[in-house]
């Protein structure tokens, strides 16, 4: 899978860089506009992460580029300008997904990984995580064709730790990507303990290892040799 | 009032009183002028009357005529001046009043004393008079009926291009395109809609700079943001068998991120105060507020807090986004002064919103509850209340605050 990352910022593409690569992506990214203008012309990506104010030009006349050359590579807006607008913007332009700074780097994953699922796999392919199947399109989630009944929130949670698997997940990425952030937390987290707790059962009890390990309740982590 | 409608009450008021005042004036000179032409022919009369009398030393033969009669009668005693008067009498043949004015002189002829009066009707005089009267109210209504005329045509034309002006600054707000309001030929006005003009280009330029400004501002900051986010996030990794550090790193992740919604919430609040969002969607505010119930359902279970929502399914000229903020924000402050076990309740009708929770902490101050950065108790960012508020100011509902039963109530009237 090969991504483009365009941002002008050196820390926060490094981040990401270093992020997506351990996710086995191949990443390859640029700074400015001109850059990333050839190498959009240059190359076909599977995912493009395109941040929208850039030395020497807009991020949204390359979305625009890309529409016009009929390119078919995911593309997904990460922006400073929180603006509604923006985001309205961005997908009536044709942009796949709308991520506002900041973000977690977790979240940045399972939106890429989505957006790739479904261009290139037309959402049909199964997430497998050791002996976990998830199959994406169905919603339907089986240990060794044994079906788990997950709730909706349950069901998110797994696939947000399977795809960030053997990395460690704070409270705050994992409320943020089940709740929202337009919602305010309490400082203790206990509704993430009581969803990490029953999903763990589930999956115990369907036979699995018990994979998901809390780091002293602070985070969490889905740890797959 | 209008500029018209007041010009006109002091125009037809001040011509009342100076064609009122002038009438009455007018009356009496005419009257004093009257009178001394009638004196003068009694006068002349008398002279007439002395005069045959030194010629032929008898008396002269009366001839009276209905204007003019003469009485002649011996004098009982002798009189020095000639005396001169109005008295009232009574006109036989018009059979009604009238006044009379009469001159008394002393005529002696042969050696004896006659009294000779001569007198003359006022009834021309006074006609003339009462003539006036009428005449005057004619002349007073007709002008004033030409000056209404006149000045409404002159006015309405005269001011026209002031009431474009007005017209054209009325639904002015900063937000839109400075004005181009036309030459005109008169000075005054011409100089109002340039400077106009001016301060409507000012006005937008000022509002554009400030809105880019708090939009940079806002990238800026945001930027460094996602950078020390995403640091935190990659040192997570390491801190795997090290609690302490994992407990800092949070920390660190929490005060970003509140850092982040403050500024959003500043961002947001900026925007309210500049007017920038118009407020024409029609919205089912039902269907939000059931979605951002749904929502916070885990976290509600959380503190086992009961809901209760007894809500009506009505359309609102609102603005989609707003809306959530709004529900969302009165959602967040219930839950958060909610104690473990307590109720919310919340009621959506036509008329108003109230959001009801049961309070440990006694009433908010009430002069404060609405103000930025008041917080009841150390945890959120203190500008949800005054989020709120400004979003009812500009959609033009009212917003309440009651303390009642251990319940605190934020009530929201759509029809302010």
């Amino acid at each position: 899978m090969k991504l483009l990352i365009v941002e002008d910022e050196y820390s926060l593409r490094h981040s990401m860089i270093e992020f997506l690569t351990s996710s086995s992506y191949l990443c390859e990214s640029c700074s400015n506009y001109q850059d990333a203008l050839e190498k959009i012309e240059l190359y076909d990506y599977d995912c493009i992460i395109l941040d929208i104010m850039l030395p020497g030009g807009s991020g949204l006349d390359l979305l625009k580029n890309l529409k016009q050359n009929n390119k078919t590579d995911g593309i997904i807006i990460i922006s400073a300008k929180g603006e509604l607008g923006d985001k309205i913007n961005g997908i009536e332009m044709g942009a796949d997904d709308y991520l506002a700074k900041p973000f977690h780097l977790s979240e940045l994953a399972v939106r890429v990984a989505a957006i790739i699922r479904r261009k290139k796999f037309q959402g049909k392919s199964n997430l497998i995580i050791g002996n976990i199947s998830i199959d994406i399109q169905g919603k339907r989630v089986t240990i060794e064709n044994k079906e788990l009944d997950l709730t909706q929130k349950e069901y998110q949670l797994l696939i947000y730790l399977a795809i960030n698997k053997n990395r460690v997940l704070s409270k705050n990425a994992i409320a943020q990507h089940l709740w929202g952030d337009d919602m305010d937390f309490p400082d203790n987290y206990d509704f993430i303990y009581a969803h990490i707790k029953n999903l763990r059962k589930k999956i115990v009890a369907a036979g699995s290892e018990d994979c998901i390990r809390s780091i002293y309740g602070e985070g969490y982590k889905m740890q797959i040799a | 009032m209008k500029l018209f409608t007041k010009y006109n009450r002091i125009n037809i008021t001040a011509t009342i009183i100076i064609f009122l005042a002038g009438s009455v004036a007018f009356y009496f000179v005419l009257d004093y002028v009257l009178i001394r032409q009638l004196d003068a022919s009694l006068r002349s009369e008398k002279q007439e009357i002395t005069e045959y009398i030194q010629l032929h030393q008898q008396l002269p033969e009366i001839q009276n005529t209905k204007e003019q009669w003469i009485q002649i009668t011996k004098a009982s005693q002798p009189i020095s001046n000639s005396i001169t008067k109005t008295i009232p009498a009574y006109n036989k043949s018009e059979n009604e009043r009238e006044y009379i004015r009469q001159l008394i002189f002393m005529v002696t002829v042969n050696k004896e004393n006659y009294l000779v009066a001569v007198n003359k009707s006022e009834t021309e005089t006074d006609e003339l008079l009462k003539l006036i009267i009428p005449l005057t109210l004619s002349m007073v209504a007709l002008i004033l009926l030409f000056n209404y005329l006149i000045n409404r045509r002159l006015i309405t034309s005269i001011w026209q291009p002031f009431y474009n002006t007005i017209n054209n600054i009325k639904d002015y707000a900063a937000n839109q395109q400075s004005l181009t309001l036309s030459k005109e030929p008169i000075d005054e006005i011409n100089l109002l809609n340039e400077s106009l003009n001016k301060m409507t280009e000012q006005i937008h330029k000022d509002f554009y700079a400030l809105r880019s400004f708090t939009e940079n501002a806002s990238h800026e900051m945001q930027t460094p943001l996602a950078i020390i986010r995403t640091k935190v996030e990659s040192l997570y990794q390491l801190a795997e068998g090290k609690e302490i550090m994992m407990q800092q790193l949070l920390s660190i992740e929490d005060a970003c991120l509140k850092l982040s919604k403050l500024h959003q919430s500043l961002l947001l609040l900026t925007k309210l105060e500049n007017k920038q969002f118009i407020l024409n969607e029609l919205i089912q505010l039902k269907s939000i507020l059931e979605q951002k119930c749904e929502e916070r359902t885990e976290l509600l279970e959380s503190k086992h807090i009961k809901l209760q929502i007894d809500a009506a399914n009505f359309e609102i000229h609102f603005h989609q986004h707003l809306a959530e903020i709004l529900i969302s924000n009165l959602l967040n402050n219930a839950i958060r002064y909610t104690a473990i076990g307590g109720t919310i309740s919340i009621s959506l009708y036509q008329k108003q919103l109230i959001v009801s929770n049961t309070g440990t902490t006694g009433s908010l101050d009430l002069d404060k509850v609405f103000t930025r950065f008041y917080k009841a108790s150390d945890t959120g960012t203190g500008l949800g209340l005054s989020i709120i508020k400004e979003i009812c100011t500009s959609a033009g509902f009212s917003i309440s605050y009651v303390y009642e039963k251990n319940m605190h109530h934020f009530i929201i009237g759509f029809q302010a």
